[in-house]
């Protein structure tokens, strides 16, 4: 192994292989892909490097689709989890955070539907009436400005609360995530005109909702 | 330029507020803004979501983030290993047994022929032990008899000693 617990290839030359036959029809592997074929082949670590750069965004995407930080991250478990069990059966046929993502909204998805986001949203509004209590507060604001930024604050967590599902989705990926059309398109399993509607539809409806905030 | 509202109108001002148009788009567009007052006001309201989704700022990650993965992932191949069934764990165990094939055929083939082989003098035993069941069988019906003769001459006795008597 070198520094960075990764299999040389001479350590696994069926390895070594295959990720030059890859290269070979595809012209060239992106690095999240290559890691992902050495999980497929049993280097454990390789999977620590995946999780250690796609960690943070995977549960910050899945933070603002739930509004829910213990929840997200338990579905960012669940996600990560997928993909350390589906690992035998990974191709890289596309970007690997396409697929990484197309997971985790899966997830995120299956979440809200099943309703699980209204009762835990009720739970919240229970814990915390101006729903401000799990944002950490700037000290270097004063009293009143931390009031104005926590009203903004609830104000645009309602706004995207109130979004359809895949709406949403398209959102966090677009702006947060800064994916093209493209990719989301793949990500959600649609047409890039499909994903196009559904941004446009989303920033419609929150810019009728947020104008004023301008 | 055209007023994008008659064309992709949206998808131009998304870009806009987001940053993402090459500086000769961009320039066209704010030229156009200051002549049209629609175009004027969708951009600043897409700006104002734009601003506003930033202060969306999530929280840093649980430390035992990864512990806890990992735990699962543990517990996941735990399962799976209990699930998989006896003789496909042997089959895919890393000290495989496989070179031990050969040997655990060639001792099967060896315990058929020899149940083959043995398979006559079972039958012959068989028959051998029906003669000699046969014949407990008569020596119990003999010793039956005896007795049975025993009380038929203690009655025969008995009728007929008078007679003989006479």
């Amino acid at each position: 192994m070198n520094r960075e617990g990764v299999n040389t290839p001479a350590a696994q030359p069926s390895w070594s292989a295959r990720v030059n036959s890859d290269r070979a029809a595809d012209g060239s592997l992106e690095r999240d892909a290559e890691l992902m074929l050495r999980v497929r082949d049993g280097d454990q670590a390789s999977f620590g490097l995946l999780l250690e750069k796609h960690r943070s965004p995977v549960i910050h995407f899945l933070d603002r689709m739930v509004q829910n930080q213990a929840v997200a991250e338990e579905l960012a478990q669940e996600a990560f989890l997928r993909v350390y069990k589906s690992r035998v059966r990974y191709e890289p046929t596309a970007k690997f955070t396409t697929w990484l993502f197309r997971i985790a909204t899966h997830v995120a998805l299956n979440w809200i539907r099943d309703g699980r986001n209204e009762k835990h949203q009720a739970s919240l509004d229970q814990e915390s009436p101006d729903g401000t209590a799990r944002q950490v507060a700037d000290r270097s604001r004063t009293a009143e400005q931390e009031l104005v930024y926590q009203v903004k604050l609830k104000e645009v967590r309602q706004a995207i609360r109130n979004l359809p599902a895949k709406q949403k989705a398209a959102v966090m990926m677009h702006k947060y995530q800064e994916m093209e059309y493209a990719q989301i398109a793949d990500v959600l399993s649609c047409s890039e005109s499909a994903v196009k509607s559904l941004l446009f539809r989303a920033y419609e409806s929150l810019r009728v909702r947020l104008a004023h905030m301008a | 330029m055209e007023c994008p509202k008659n064309g992709d109108g949206a998808e131009l001002i998304v870009a806009y507020a987001a940053g993402t148009l090459d500086s000769g788009d961009q320039a066209a567009f704010e030229r156009h803004l200051e002549s049209c007052a629609s175009c004027r006001q969708m951009a600043a309201a897409q700006q104002a979501v734009w601003s506003a989704l930033d202060e969306l700022s999530p929280l840093p990650v649980s430390s035992n983030f990864d512990a806890k993965l990992y735990q699962r992932i543990a517990e996941e191949q735990q399962s799976a290993f209990w699930q998989r069934g006896r003789w496909q764990r042997w089959f895919q165990a890393e000290w495989s047994w496989r070179p031990a094939m050969p040997v655990a055929a060639a001792c099967v083939v060896l315990i058929v022929a020899f149940l083959v082989k043995n398979s006559g003098p079972v039958i012959t035993q068989q028959e051998q032990a029906q003669p000699k069941l046969q014949i407990e069988q008569v020596e119990r019906a003999l010793d039956d008899m005896d007795m049975l003769k025993q009380a038929g001459i203690e009655f025969t006795l008995e009728k007929i000693t008078p007679r003989e008597q006479i």
